[in-house]
């Protein structure tokens, strides 16, 4: 702008042009005017370049340049334009034009600017401490065991097994008999069992249900195959508590029965659910074992999930979850017993089945690293906040 | 049972090492303890099963590994010299209970030597974890623990009249066993006597008798060995309460065939040992006898069961092992894997369990290897439900746990006195006959007395902060008929609101419990709440709960008597109802909600301050209201409610504010104001409202 430089430095006090008519300044050709603009122009960016860019500073610039009344460019505009030649109307115009656009761009920068000097103004005393804590509504928590029990009701029901559920006061023939269980079957001597106090007129006792198989077989007297059941619940042992052991904890019964039910879909069933459960890289195995209500019936293993199946671990020491074994015993299962059809008016040599037994307290045990069966039954809240 | 590596091998030329074999066995169904080796080389401990007793002996373990690796299993065959006298001649066996006592078989062998054992069956006993006696009570134990066939030997001189006579206990009979303590005896134990059957001298299949015991001073032995009937046996052992090595065998079934070649090799090692003279032959009394059972077994049937076939020569060779005879007796019989395969089984005398086709096909599938059936996702054939409540009880817990409400699980068995505390009356607990102690004596009959003892937990852990919910059952007695009712309990206390930076904190009330249960009665159209409740609620702030007219339970505060109990020292909030009931209405409201289209009309607050006589119901106010039929009106609340300064005593102020709106136009000024005018007069007229201001 080496014009406007000259202007200023040779006519440092000259009265203000924008206030006198074009004639009165004595111009009347094209360079002249664009002369006059230029000095302008220079006028503004000086003063612009003056100020910092602050809210103030732009209220300033933008009433002094732009302001309606006494604006420089309604000056201008009054003052050069409505009076000026028809020949020189035209430069007169367009150069306002351009002087007004170049003002309007210049404060929409200096504006920018200004917002973010008040910005940063604002940050050291009006932004949010983001380290302070929130206004927390506090929320609940479902149970860990209930937690476990969803996630197992969901992998059973996506492969078609309904939930169902049965009462904890059990008679024996439910939960002993019916389930191939007589009196004096050395397996009783497992399942030291609760006995309610009736009276005398009772025709049968009734005990707290040992598992939840007795659902087994009140699922089958009521529907006729295909039956495809869980039956998540409670159940009682007669067992002293300590860490490991509680008279009350949970499991979900399973149970299907077909016309073409193979122990390899069993097994298939059960290496799906463990699958989802505890990760596709987790390594299955059955192992032939004994229980009166399935034949043949199996203990399941899996592959310690937590040392990856070797037994050691990662620190170098015997793996604690499972004892160096590599694997993991978690269930009883097997093939249902024809026995047991026999009670429940099935034909065993029509259909055929599988049923298991989990340990909710015990899979849950392992998968979160909780030694002490008890505290699923305190209800500390410390403990219940661990798993919202 | 502990199965020493080197006693294995005296069967059966095993070659793998101790480690492979036990995860062998495991995996074809010996559940292995764990392997140790120990002073005496490899022990496995194998958790035999209780429908293997054969497998209670290295016999058993022997024949195992025979089928596993397809192995010969070595046949035990003791020939001990014998001399000329007649052991018939020693000795008379007389079984009067051949119900309880199968088989009785009795050797003599005189002039034998007691002394200590050798160290080899030292070392044998010791590494099975059994206590070296003298030579022959160990020999009894070795074959035992070799066999799986328990035996006992008595001096022969001290049974009285050399005869023994096995007779059903009498009343009131006594015995000293060999653990030197004097035991009752009920009748239908089964009892080894002597002589004139008199005197009892043993338990049988259990514990013999002190006053026949061999001594360092025994001169001549009878061996007994024997075979007692399962059931008996085990119904003995838990009468009197004494479970030995004999009657975990005889109790869970022995091999009856085997008694007279237990007692052969016992006499075998006896001579070997402590030199003497074996009487000829063995007084054998055997009524119990059975014919062995033919079992078939057929490819179909293993198919249908299993999913996936075996061939032929492994079921042949694992059936054989085990000692079944498999003999295929099909047409098709020259023809491998033949579809129509049946192979007729003998039982083998170990193993009464195997009665049926699908104990063959455990026995054969187990052996071949439980991996070797390809797993499968079987095609679900019909679409799965939910439990009837899921939906209405997914909601619910959410509904609670957005509330603020932890669920908890508790244990159902409670203290009598503290279950009494909540219990409703007329109703009778569920009282067990045999509780581990006093404070699980009794199943809840409510929900409240576990919810209040996890407050109390809490409380005594230094957690003063706690909303609790627990979905549960409660159990009760109808006559002999057990009733088991799903409840929902509440318990809440401490802050209502926690402080934080911006706001102070706040103790929970009665209005946030009652809040929180509106907010859930919301799912089920809405509660109605009336006066009066439990005792164990605080009288002044409690309330019954109703939906659509049928009681469903009660909340509020608990009551001072029974927070003392607990030893509250801050208030404590406790609300159940009837969960069935709740979530059949959840359900019925669900069904029934239909859109409302919103208003298109503004709505016009107005605010009515009133003071209102003391014990003026908020309720009562809003009857009033409703009473006018303004159908414009489409909103009362209770804004404010105020006491003392500038209310005069006896009165309260309550702000209500009213909303009206129109569903066909915007009310006019003259409207509300008509509307308004007819309130007040209203609430004048009827309750002895003030109007304060407007
Ligand atoms: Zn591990």
């Amino acid at each position: 702008m080496p014009f406007g430089v000259i202007y200023i430095a040779i006519m440092p006090n000259i009265e203000n042009p924008t206030e006198k008519t074009l004639a009165a300044l004595t111009i009347n050709d094209p360079l002249a005017i664009e002369e006059l603009f230029a000095n302008e122009k220079a006028r503004f960016d000086k003063q612009l370049a003056a100020k910092n860019p602050d809210e103030v500073n732009y209220a300033l610039m933008k009433n002094a340049w732009l302001g309606r009344k006494a604006g420089v460019l309604t000056l201008i505009s009054e003052n050069w334009l409505k009076s000026a030649p028809p020949t020189l109307k035209p430069i007169v115009g367009q150069s306002l034009n351009q002087l007004k656009r170049h003002i309007e761009e210049s404060l929409e920068l200096f504006w920018v600017a200004a917002e973010k000097t008040s910005e940063e103004a604002a940050s050291t005393r009006d932004r949010v401490d983001l380290s302070l804590p929130g206004v927390i509504r506090p929320a609940g928590s479902h149970h860990l065991i209930r937690q476990v029990f969803q996630e197992i009701e969901d992998i059973f029901f996506s492969i078609g097994f309904s939930v169902v559920e049965g009462p904890e006061i059990e008679t024996p023939y439910y939960n002993f008999e019916a389930l191939n269980i007589p009196e004096f079957h050395p397996v009783r001597d497992d399942m030291d069992t609760f006995y309610l106090e009736l009276p005398k007129s009772a025709t049968t006792p009734l005990l707290l249900r040992t598992h939840t198989s007795p659902m087994q077989i009140r699922t089958m007297e009521k529907q006729k195959p295909p039956v495809r059941v869980i039956v998540p619940g409670k159940v009682y042992r007669r067992d002293n508590p300590d860490a490991t052991h509680s008279f009350a904890f949970h499991q979900i019964e399973g149970l299907a029965v077909d016309a073409d039910i193979t122990f390899c879909d069993f097994t298939g069933t059960i290496e799906y659910f463990v699958k989802q459960f505890f990760g596709p890289s987790v390594k299955t195995r059955f192992r032939p074992s004994y229980f009166p209500f399935t034949e043949p019936s199996v203990e399941f293993d899996v592959s310690c999930p937590f040392c990856g199946g070797i037994g050691t671990a990662a620190s170098g020491g015997t793996c604690s979850k499972c004892k160096g074994a590599a694997w993991i015993e978690l269930f009883g299962a097997g093939m249902v017993d024809p026995a047991v059809y026999g009670f429940v008016n099935y034909d065993a040599k029509k259909v055929s089945g599988f049923a298991f037994g989990i340990g909710i307290d015990r899979l849950a045990m392992l998968k979160y690293g909780i030694d002490d069966i008890q505290v699923f039954f305190q209800n500390d809240v410390r403990f219940l906040k661990q798993f919202p | 049972m502990k199965v020493v590596y080197t006693w294995l091998k005296d069967f059966v030329d095993v070659t793998a090492t101790p480690q492979e074999l036990a995860s062998r066995l495991a995996l074809s169904g010996t559940n292995i303890g764990g392997v140790e080796n120990g002073a005496h080389g490899a022990v496995i401990e194998a958790e035999v099963s209780s429908n293997r007793p054969d497998c209670l002996g290295h016999l058993g373990i022997a024949r195992e590994v025979g089928a596993i690796y397809k192995l010969p299993v070595k046949p035990v065959l003791p020939k001990p010299a014998e001399s000329t006298a007649k052991a018939s001649d020693a000795v008379r066996v007389e079984i009067q209970t051949p119900d309880l006592c199968g088989r009785f078989t009795a050797r003599v062998i005189r002039n034998v030597k007691i002394q200590p054992s050798p160290k080899w069956l030292k070392d044998r006993l010791e590494a099975t974890g059994v206590a070296s006696i003298s030579n022959v009570v160990d020999v009894s134990n070795y074959v035992m623990l070799e066999l799986g066939h328990p035996l006992h030997t008595f001096d022969y001189d001290k049974v009285r009249d050399h005869k023994i006579v096995v007779r059903k206990a009498r009343p009131g009979e006594k015995i000293r066993t060999l653990d030197g303590i004097e035991r009752q005896l009920d009748p239908n134990l089964c009892m080894i006597s002597d002589g004139d059957s008199s005197r009892a001298v043993g338990i049988g299949g259990i514990m013999g008798g002190a006053e026949t015991e061999i001594s360092f001073s025994t001169k001549n032995v009878l061996i007994e060995c024997a075979w007692f009937e399962p059931v008996a046996v085990r119904r003995a052992a838990r009468f009197l309460k004494l479970h030995t090595e004999a009657s975990t065998r005889f109790g869970r079934g022995a091999d009856p065939e085997m008694a007279e070649l237990a007692s052969r090799r016992a006499a075998e090692l006896i001579l070997q040992l402590a030199g003497g003279e074996l009487l000829s032959g063995v007084v054998d009394v055997y009524p119990g006898k059975r014919t062995p059972k033919k079992i078939r077994v057929t490819r179909a049937e293993l198919l249908r069961v299993m999913g996936a076939d075996v061939p032929d020569k492994e079921v042949e060779s694992s059936l054989s092992a085990l000692g079944f005879a498999p003999i295929r007796i099909d047409q098709n019989r020259g023809a491998e894997g033949s579809i129509l395969a049946t192979w007729e089984c003998t039982q083998p005398s170990w193993r009464a369990e195997v009665e049926r086709e699908i104990d063959l096909i455990e026995e054969i599938a187990r052996i071949y290897g439980l991996d070797k059936f390809p797993p499968r996702l079987p095609a679900a054939r019909q679409g799965a439900a939910r439990l009837p409540h899921y939906e209405a009880e997914t909601r619910l817990r959410e509904r609670l746990i957005g509330l603020g409400y932890r669920e908890i699980l508790t244990i159902p068995h409670v203290a009598e006195e503290r279950d009494a505390l909540f219990r409703p009356e007329g109703v009778a607990p569920a009282r067990l006959s045999n509780p581990l102690s006093e404070e699980a004596s009794v199943l809840r009959s409510n929900g409240l007395v576990t919810m209040a003892a996890a407050l109390e937990w809490n409380l005594n852990h230094g957690q003063r902060n706690a909303r609790l919910f627990e979905i549960g059952r409660h159990y009760r007695l109808n006559g002999s008929d057990s009733v088991e009712t799903p409840v929902l309990t509440l318990g809440a206390t401490g802050e209502g609101r926690q402080k934080n930076l911006y706001e102070p904190s706040r103790e929970f009330s009665f209005a946030d419990l009652k809040g929180d249960l509106d907010s859930i009665g919301a799912l089920a159209g809405s509660f109605e709440w009336h006066e009066g409740g439990p005792a164990w609620l605080h009288p002044a702030r409690r309330g019954r709960l109703q939906l659509r007219s049928n009681e469903i339970g009660a909340a509020g505060q608990l009551a001072r008597q029974v927070a003392e109990k607990f030893k509250f020292r801050q208030d404590v909030f406790l609300a159940e109802f009837d969960l069935d009931r709740f979530c059949s209405a959840v359900r019925a409201a669900k069904e029934a909600r239909r859109y409302e289209p919103l208003p298109r009309f503004p709505g016009v607050e107005r605010d009515f301050s009133l003071l209102l006589p003391d014990g003026t119901h908020f309720s009562s106010v809003v009857n009033a209201i409703q009473a006018l039929n303004i159908s414009e009106i489409s909103g009362i609340e209770a804004a404010d409610l105020f006491r003392g300064k500038n209310v005069p005593a006896g009165k309260y102020s309550l702000l209500v504010r009213i909303t009206f709106q129109s569903r066909e136009a915007t009310l006019t000024d003259a409207q509300i104001g008509d509307y308004s005018a007819r309130i007040v007069a209203s609430l004048e007229n009827n309750l002895g409202a003030q109007l304060r201001a407007q």
